[in-house]
């Protein structure tokens, strides 16, 4: 009976485990991720099955009888057993993980769009170089990083040299990327669904990183070209070549906020 | 050895507050009560911190501590949990119980011994003063990542106060691991082979050579970023050719290894409570060996898979060795349960919170091989998730162990029971408490909730489950009330516990308790791992190895 119910604990434990399923992702490369979690979650339910049960047997058939039990020190035999398997099911997970990461880390060959993605305290910046394009999010307004679906998108992230770690992070993505100052780190990724997906900043970067925000909106071809004529009319064009921001100014820091000290773009 | 030839009879005295004995003392016994009397009461303060922090999260929009408050709070309480609370205890375990494990009358060094308890406890003391300080305490993570910490970002007092107080914490822990590994290996009582050694002492022997590997890389990276920060270095700025990246391989380098640091001590105390109370050897003594040596090794190349997201390293070697990791792990699982197979289980406290352990770090472990393939952790990578699963880690591993090291050697300590009541109700609540705490974090994690935010949008719908959670975390601070109450309680009661009250196997349970200045009056034989047992049966006439179970 108490066998029972703390098996079932143990199948409702794990189910909520398996209930923390990721998001349906949006683009081709996460729902390959989504394809190597149904294996995770799918070995996991079952060693954790299997360990809980072993434990929970364990107990349930101890000796009840007074005296010594047999002094068992050990047996070679189920000792391999209990190593060899543990084995295969990772070196298992471990060539899942590869053909996975295969797919994710692809670059395409297609022309795409190309957008090379600015983070700084505590703000965004997102430069279509080919259109001459630059979007800059405000404290009251995140920024939109505009994409057509079905094309692949070429990301440069990068981070001013004057500045500190920030990481892109879209969870409908199930994809994020450390921006780095003084580096600059590409991706590819390709949204199949459209819609509008939340973003944020996922390295922590300072006072204000719970407010670095930014949304991915993906929308047809045509409704891009139009998006994209609508904003050269509105004059964010910027010369081609245009440097990204060197550093981050005071006027990133939310106005409702006390202003901390902003740091200069060069360290002492 | 001449250190037992000398030994003198002296009563175990009633425990008493004597301000200069415990400031001077060497007592190795003294000191090991010292570190962990500090190490708990770290805990007991970076758990209200925690507290403070998921009561700010429990709804969006809460505003019960600022943005820089709530950094502070979650970069100290990383710090005093990682570093002056779960490092420390172990290393308290240890002082106190290696020197009777192995027969000798204290460390090799006892001097030195108390030298590193009074440089951690200031080293604590300094990374906390920060808070006295206009800016605040370091609010960095406690990570510390640069540039983060480096001077435009971090200006005031208390970056460089964490820097000073922990880079003294850190040579603390070497110091006392190089006595740790002179003790085991030069002060062991006659008999006692190192296949004889009590598994305990083995796994503190592993930690300590951990810690020589893993703590003087992290002194390095305090040494550079403070010439960074103050001397016009320029070791992580990438403006003027430094790298960030140089100094996430440097703390991960000590980072990783430090969470095996923390664990290692834990099982080996689960490692002598499961045989105790299952009656039987401890399955697969070798074995276990064997896999904490190999826990070693592997945690030595597995740091980059912390920065598996940052495009910078090797992700399939780095994400393989994770996945390895996980077998020597799960091998230790398997001898627990198969020590208690069979067996006469006595259901006391310190069994209790050893049988949670391999409930809840199973789920540990398990989430542990997801994040170590770099798909899913470019998902989980700070998020929730990962929050989750080192606590699970952590939670499960290294406080259900102290937990259970506290109620099995306390009546060793100070010669009276913890109560087993108590006992019990705590048991219950951080079972309780900790799935309701980091359940739900899994699965905020996993959509896509960031680690470190004081605030999150209303629209994301991660309010009930962060209510959860809060809930969940103010039953793990109700949990440790009865704890505490035990503690303070047995102090007031006289002693009760005798020389061996669980019937233990190793030599600790051969003295009076508390034991004598110089620890034993007389050793029995050592012929295995566990002389008080053959003693025991010895004394009681019955043959252990009789076929089929002994004497009925």
């Amino acid at each position: 009976m108490r066998a029972r119910a703390l098996r079932l604990a143990a199948l409702v434990g794990l189910g909520l485990l398996a209930g923390g399923c990721l998001p349906e992702a949006a683009t081709s490369q996460g729902r390959a991720t989504n394809g190597l979690w149904a294996w995770f979650i799918a070995l996991s339910i079952l060693v954790g099955a299997v360990v809980w049960t072993l434990v929970t047997l364990a107990i349930v058939r101890r000796r009840r009888e007074p005296g010594l039990p047999r002094q068992i020190h050990g047996d070679i035999r189920i000792e391999i057993i209990w190593t060899t398997i543990p084995i295969v099911i990772v070196i298992g997970l471990f060539a899942g993980t590869l053909g996975t990461l295969n797919v994710i880390d692809a670059r395409s060959p297609e022309a795409g769009v190309d957008v090379i993605v600015t983070a700084f305290r505590w703000q965004w910046r997102f430069d279509y170089p080919r259109e001459s394009i630059s979007v800059v999010g405000t404290p009251e307004q995140p920024p939109e990083l505009v994409v057509p679906v079905d094309q692949p998108v070429h990301i440069a992230l990068t981070a001013p040299a004057g500045d500190v770690d920030h990481a892109f992070f879209v969870p409908q993505f199930l994809f994020k990327r450390d921006a780095i100052p003084g580096r600059t780190s590409t991706f590819d990724f390709t949204v199949e669904e459209p819609g509008t997906y939340r973003g944020q900043c996922a390295e922590f970067c300072g006072t204000y990183h719970a407010q670095m925000l930014f949304s991915v909106r993906a929308v047809s071809a045509a409704d891009y070209q139009a998006w994209l004529a609508s904003q050269q009319a509105a004059g964010s064009a910027l010369p081609i070549g245009t440097p990204p921001p060197v550093g981050p100014g005071g006027s990133t820091v939310p106005s409702n906020l006390p202003s901390v000290a902003p740091p200069s773009g060069g360290q002492p | 050895m001449a250190t037992i030839a000398d030994v003198r009879r002296e009563p175990a005295e009633p425990i008493r507050f004597d301000l200069l004995a415990w400031l001077s003392t060497t007592d190795h016994k003294a000191i090991g009560v010292l570190y962990l009397t500090a190490s708990g009461l770290f805990f007991l303060l970076a758990g209200l911190m925690a507290e403070v922090m998921r009561l700010e999260l429990a709804q969006p929009g809460m505003e019960l501590v600022s943005e820089s408050a709530y950094n502070q709070l979650f970069t100290m309480h990383g710090t005093l949990m990682l570093l002056l609370f779960a490092t420390p205890a172990g290393i308290g375990f240890a002082n106190y119980l290696v020197p009777l494990q192995i027969g000798a009358a204290d460390m090799a060094f006892p001097r030195l011994n108390a030298l590193s308890f009074w440089m951690f406890l200031f080293g604590g003391i300094t990374s906390l003063l920060g808070f006295a300080s206009q800016s605040g305490a370091a609010a960095t993570g406690w990570t510390v990542y640069a540039p983060l910490s480096e001077n435009p970002f971090s200006p005031g007092p208390g970056m460089d106060l964490w820097i000073a107080g922990i880079g003294l914490t850190g040579l603390s822990s070497v110091i006392g691991a190089v006595n740790l590994v002179t003790t085991i290996y030069g002060r062991r009582a006659p008999g006692m082979t190192m296949l004889r050694v009590p598994i305990f002492t083995w796994n503190i022997l592993v930690t300590a050579v951990m810690i020589l590997f893993a703590f003087p890389p992290l002194t390095a990276a305090l040494a550079l970023l403070f010439i960074d920060r103050h001397f016009g270095g320029a070791f992580f700025n990438p403006a003027l050719g430094g790298s960030p990246i140089l100094f996430q391989h440097l703390f991960w380098f000590f980072g990783h290894p430090e969470v095996y640091i923390i664990v290692l001590p834990a099982f080996g105390i689960v490692s002598e409570v499961f045989p105790v109370f299952s009656s039987k050897p401890l399955f697969g003594y070798k074995a276990v060996i064997f896999a904490t040596s190999a826990i070693a090794g592997l945690s030595m190349s597995v740091w980059a898979h912390h920065m598996f997201t940052t495009g910078a390293v090797n992700l399939p070697f780095f994400s393989i060795m994770s996945f390895l990791i996980a077998v020597p792990t799960g091998i230790k699982i398997f001898n627990w349960t198969a020590t208690m197979w069979g067996g006469r289980l006595r259901f006391t406290t310190a069994m209790l919170f050893a049988i949670g352990l391999l409930y809840v770090f199973t789920i540990g472990g398990i989430t542990g091989v997801m994040v170590a393939s770099p798909p899913l952790d470019f998902q989980f990578q700070d998020t929730y998730f990962v929050v989750a699963h080192f606590h699970n880690v952590i939670i499960g591993g290294t406080v259900f162990g102290i937990f259970s090291g506290l109620f099995f050697w306390f009546p060793k300590m100070s010669g009276r029971r913890l109560d087993e009541r108590l006992g019990r109700i705590a048991w219950a609540c951080w079972i309780v408490g900790f799935t309701l705490t980091f359940i739900p974090q899994y699965v905020l994690g996993a959509e896509g909730m960031p680690r470190r935010i004081a605030d999150y949008d209303p629209a994301t719908g991660w309010g009930s489950l962060n209510l959860l959670s809060t809930a969940g975390a103010i039953l793990l601070g109700l949990g440790t009330i009865p704890i505490v109450v035990a503690v303070v309680a047995a102090l007031r009661r006289p002693p009760d516990a005798g020389p061996d009250p669980w019937e233990g196997n190793s030599l600790e349970w051969a003295t009076s308790s508390p034991p004598p200045h110089h620890n034993f009056v007389s050793l029995p034989p050592i012929r295995s791992e566990r002389p008080v047992f053959d003693e025991r049966m010895r004394r009681q006439g019955i043959d252990p190895n009789t076929p089929g179970g002994g004497v009925g």
